[in-house]
């Protein structure tokens, strides 16, 4: 029995007119819980301005092989009432996903076909595609209580500022000697 | 400010920095067995920022002891017996289950966010000043554990069950922690008073904890309490704490 609780991908925008991009993905039951967890996985240290948390399962995603080989194709029929969808391209090898504007679709299937066909859909090794409804965002009253306090704390100590491993050493060189 | 105002307000810090320290070192036990990965890493980020709140306030004792403050809280905590620690029987109670250890924090961390905020307008500048530093990491504290006591209190039967043993558990040493300074400190305008601070506490918490589906006793009476004495638990932690640095006292670390 699968006894964890929902999966949500994690996107997190490090300074103003930055993109959002994927980081990970945390455990929660809940979105608010989820956001919670982001914050605590992802935000010890480095700098955060906003994050946003998705359920897995509202996310579509399709590599660059899965795309040509399925030629997604613009369907009239499952193309219900227009909503928003958050548009993702990973266009580097080596880069992660990166938030690149929304698309106004019926279904995830037609969002990804929108996507796909711009010039940046067509280089990227991934897209991903989610209604903007089924993500929950940090708001700007969140900035103080959850990003402030990884602030105020420096990335890396200097390994010479702890003395513990020296330390250590000679406590088990003394329990050596006792032996 | 008069010897008999800085002593006071020495053992009044003093008092405060126990209880952060006794309270993140039993945080810090769950770390590596929380429930689940994620809340495993937030708390004991949690149980070292408790600690290093401990160390605001054992440096400011250091000050108004005329002590050194990069070593003297080291002695305090390693080296301090335990009928000198002043902590509360609240954190030293051992962690319990998830329920438990999540409600003391919660408890906890309510008391010290209506004392910050009373603390941030003290006549005494670096009490103050320390008091900012630490008010954005308990803030955020107070929304982690407000989350977490409602979602065990709705949760499911057993959550539920859970929570409300533990609320009858901690709720006469809830109402024991919180500290009863002089009445010269209180006028001085550097700390706030008990029942100022009992009254706001009460005024968040027991709300929240009914909205929680929990039932809060009724206990108008306070056990009778001394921070000069300690439960059974304290002794087995301190044990432990200081057992290392203990091992080789001039050890840099």
């Amino acid at each position: 029995m699968d006894t964890q609780w929902p999966r949500f991908i994690v996107f997190l925008q490090e300074r103003a007119n930055a993109p959002h991009q994927y980081v990970g993905s945390v455990h929660a039951p809940d979105a608010d819980m989820a956001l919670m967890n982001a914050r605590d996985v992802f935000v010890r240290r480095p700098a955060c301005l906003s994050l946003w948390v998705v359920p897995a399962s509202a996310v579509l995603m399709k590599t660059a092989e899965e795309l040509a080989r399925e030629t997604i194709t613009y369907n009239r029929e499952d193309d219900g009432a227009k909503e928003p969808y958050f548009v993702f391209y990973k266009l580097l090898e080596k880069g992660t996903l990166i938030h690149s504007g929304e698309v106004d679709a019926g279904s995830p299937a037609v969002a990804l076909a929108a996507a796909y066909a711009t010039d940046d859909g067509q280089t990227a090794k991934a897209i991903w595609v989610f209604p903007a409804k089924a993500a929950r965002c940090s708001t700007s009253d969140d900035i103080q209580p959850m990003f402030a306090p990884a602030r105020a704390k420096t990335h890396f100590r200097d390994q010479a500022e702890f003395h513990i491993t020296t330390t250590m050493q000679q406590i088990k060189r003394g329990q050596d000697d006792d032996e | 400010m008069t010897n008999e105002l800085h002593n006071a307000l020495a053992d009044y810090l003093l008092a405060l920095a126990d209880d952060e320290l006794i309270l993140g070192h039993r945080d810090s036990e769950w770390c590596g067995h929380a429930p689940i990965l994620e809340e495993d890493i937030a708390f004991a980020n949690i149980a070292l920022d408790e600690i290093g709140h401990a160390g605001v306030w054992y440096r400011l004792v250091a000050d108004l002891r005329d002590e050194r403050p990069e070593t003297y809280p080291d002695q305090l905590i390693y080296f301090r017996e335990m009928a000198d620690y002043r902590s509360a029987p609240l954190v030293e109670l051992p962690k319990g289950d998830w329920a438990l250890t999540m409600l003391r924090q919660y408890l906890f961390d309510a008391l010290e966010s209506v004392r910050l905020e009373r603390l941030a307008a003290s006549a005494y500048p670096p009490l103050a000043e320390a008091d900012a530093k630490i008010r954005t990491e308990e803030l955020y504290h107070l929304r982690h554990t407000t989350a977490w006591v409602r979602r065990l209190g709705l949760g499911t039967e057993e959550s539920r069950r859970r929570m409300q043993a533990a609320l009858e558990t901690l709720w006469p040493y809830a109402l024991q922690m919180i500290e009863q300074p002089s009445a010269e400190l209180v006028e001085a305008g550097y700390v706030p008073a008990e029942d100022d601070l009992r009254h706001a506490w009460e005024d968040m918490v027991i709300p929240h904890l009914q909205d929680s589906g929990l039932d809060v006793p009724h206990q108008t009476i306070l056990p009778p309490f001394d921070r000069q004495r300690h439960t059974e638990h304290l002794s087995a932690l301190l044990d432990e704490m200081q057992s290392v640095a203990r091992l080789i006292p001039d050890a840099r670390w």
